[in-house]
């Protein structure tokens, strides 16, 4: 139908002004995506957080977070500070306990590369967490020595296969030690994928920290009783701070949730705004016209057609700001890591979010858990991208409604004497 | 005498603006006979576009009603009024008659377009009339290329799309220069001749006078002499 054509050459007619109508849209489509893909990203990070947790209930951890310092650059981190393992029993013997697995992690150097090691026994790791999604090869076997399971991202990285070994120094004088690489595990995220496990024996014996342990994972009788279990441990063994990823997931979804609304209504009021250019330059298109609306209805236009028309050009103006809404917004989440990365190194790192969220029932570490998560890397997903870009397409179809009515409603002879 | 196309019975128009109004149409009682080219002539003001509007259904009566080919349009809700101006009339203004994005061919479909003809079929019978126009080679010409003639040449061309019964022109040579307007009179003798199309013309140009079958002399709102 000509309704397109006319709207389209009257957008190109006006070139100037269709942009800075565009551009109003624009403004706001994009804060509103970058928002989003933000609030997308901390999403996914916040879920695999939780599943870097492991499938453990609560987590026991030392009451003091990091044993020697901020640890160097990205990647590189601090290593845990240590329990003794005494307190397994302790933690064993607690009302609702079904199973515990104690596990040392610390950070190493594999192949010169740095990450995260996790000593683990293989038997009670499997049974409190459910194991890791094994790619190729195998987990760990009980008693096994010198055997290492790394994730499938940092095989890659390293160009290794399984049945190859690989040497891990922790940095301390004489403590270098070859293994060898029985199977890969994958979770999907690349960060979490830089990580290796070794027995607990291996890795305390790399340490030399013998009788050692970083953290406890518990699996307790029933998922109802969690937090009971939780706070028991809290009160019976003193010095530890316990998480529940579970109860960290719904603190993280409810400060997501809140997010999103608070973005939403940013990019909401900033879509206002530019929606009101929209308005603006739709009554300029329809006063403009009034000559070529009366010559219309005089050959014959029901008021519908004069309305399609007007809708057509401001649906247009939407579609395109909505288009480069999207586009302006990914680009701009795109660049975001690369912006922010000098200053929240520390939410980007791998596992970085671990130990902020080893806080007592992620009590008191709000805003660790929060600047964790937010300084990340904005998800561009599909479902954000048709919303922002039905979203403009909306816009323009609401604020051309008033206009397009207006033009509609023109009496053909009032119209026809206007020149 | 042919069988009548348009009959106006006691026909009057009364604009009101505020406080103040106008008696613009006063009991016209107006025949015009089928396949005429009527004239209607008067002074500025004497109510000659009124008269026009109200033929073509683009405004309604205080009182009065008017027949076309027997149908009171009078009595028309608004969408029947856009199919009867759609179908039944064409229309040619003094000037600015075209869609300025559209090209001269686009704007001898928009007619069809409304009426939901397909594509193929519109754009071979806008080019057609085109053609019949004189002005197949400017098909692609936006109204701003076009001279003046050649505008109301295309805007004939779009009255007559739908083979409508009547063309209402008002003043359509008011802008031309007088071989302009010799060229459109003869196009729309032409056209008459062939067709047998009523056209009712609005003017003040001794050189469409000349060229009507009948003139209609209207002042202060009445029918003067038939
Ligand atoms: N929409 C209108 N509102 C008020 N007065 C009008 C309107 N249209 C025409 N008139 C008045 O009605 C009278 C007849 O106008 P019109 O039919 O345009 O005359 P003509 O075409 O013969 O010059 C004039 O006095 C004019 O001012
Ligand atoms: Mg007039």
């Amino acid at each position: 139908m000509f309704v397109w054509s006319i709207a389209v050459r009257n957008l190109r007619r006006r070139r100037l002004r269709t942009a800075l109508t565009v551009s109003g849209i624009v403004v706001g489509i994009s804060m509103m995506f970058i928002l989003l893909s933000l609030v997308s990203g901390m999403e996914s990070q916040a879920r695999s957080m939780v599943r870097a947790l492991g499938g453990a209930d609560i987590i026991v951890s030392n009451s003091t977070s990091f044993r020697n310092g901020m640890g160097g650059p990205l990647g590189a981190l601090p290593s845990p500070s240590t329990l003794d393992e005494s307190i397994v029993d302790a933690i064993g013997g607690i009302q609702g306990v079904y199973a515990i697995s104690p596990q040392f992690s610390f950070s190493c150097s594999i192949n010169g590369r740095r990450i995260t090691v996790y000593g683990v026994e293989p038997k009670s790791y499997e049974i409190v967490t459910g194991g890791l999604n094994i790619a190729e090869g195998r987990f760990l076997i009980e008693n096994s020595n010198r055997e290492i399971v790394l994730g499938k991202a940092l095989m890659e990285f390293l160009n290794l296969t399984v049945g190859q070994t690989v040497s891990l120094n922790t940095g301390q004088e004489g403590r270098e030690q070859t293994f060898n690489i029985v199977g890969v595990f994958e979770t999907g995220m690349f960060f979490q994928e830089y990580a290796a496990y070794i027995t607990l024996a291996d890795a305390q014996n790399i340490t030399g920290e013998y009788g050692l342990i970083t953290q406890i994972l518990v699996k307790c009788e029933d998922p109802s009783i969690v937090n009971d279990v939780a706070s028991a441990i809290s009160s019976t063994v003193p010095g530890v701070r316990v998480t529940t990823p579970t109860a960290v997931l719904q603190q993280a979804n409810q400060m997501l949730n809140t997010l999103t609304m608070f973005f939403a209504t940013i990019g909401l009021v900033a879509l206002f705004a530019g929606s009101f250019g929209v308005v603006n330059t739709m009554m300029m298109s329809v006063t403009e016209r009034t000559r070529e609306i009366g010559i219309l209805k005089a050959i014959g236009a029901k008021s519908y057609d004069i309305m399609k028309i007007f809708l057509a050009e401001s649906l247009l103006i939407g579609l395109i700001g909505g288009g480069a809404g999207v586009a302006a917004g990914s680009i701009l989440a795109y660049l975001f890591p690369t912006l922010t990365s000098g200053i929240f190194a520390i939410g980007i790192s791998p596992f970085g979010m671990r130990n902020p969220f080893s806080g007592a029932a992620g009590r008191g570490w709000g805003s660790r858990a929060t600047s964790a998560i937010i300084f990340t890397t904005p998800a561009i997903t599909p479902i954000n991208i048709i919303v922002c870009f039905s979203l403009g397409a909306f816009v323009g179809i609401l604020a051309g409604l008033y206009p397009a009515w207006r033009a509609s409603r023109m009496r053909p002879v009032e119209a026809l004497r206007h020149v | 005498m042919s069988r009548l196309i348009v009959r106006t019975v006691d026909l009057s128009k009364v604009y009101r603006r505020g406080k103040v109004s106008v008696l613009a149409l006063r009991n016209v009682n107006l025949q015009i006979a089928a396949g005429e080219i009527a004239g209607i002539m008067g002074p500025s003001g004497s109510g000659k576009t009124t008269l026009l509007n109200l033929i073509g259904g683009l405004d309604k009566p205080t009182n009065g009603r008017i027949f076309v080919d027997g149908v009171d349009i009078t009595a028309l809700g608004e969408r029947e009024l856009a199919d009867y101006r759609l179908k039944k009339v064409g229309f040619v203004f003094q000037f600015y008659n075209l869609i300025p994005t559209l090209t001269a061919l686009e704007n001898v479909e928009i007619p069809l377009a409304l009426a939901g003809v397909p594509k193929n079929e519109r754009r071979e019978r806008a080019l057609n009339l085109l053609k019949m126009v004189g002005l197949e080679d400017r098909a692609e010409h936006k109204p701003d290329e076009l001279s003046g003639g050649e505008q109301q040449r295309v805007a004939i061309a779009r009255a007559l799309i739908n083979n409508p019964s009547i063309v209402l022109a008002d003043e359509p040579t008011g802008d031309l220069d007088s071989k302009s307007a010799l060229a459109l009179m003869n196009l729309i003798k032409d056209l008459n001749r062939r067709n047998g199309q009523t056209f009712i013309i609005v003017t003040h140009d001794p050189i469409v006078a000349e060229r009507c079958t009948k003139i209609y002399t209207i002042r202060d709102g009445q029918i003067e002499s038939a």
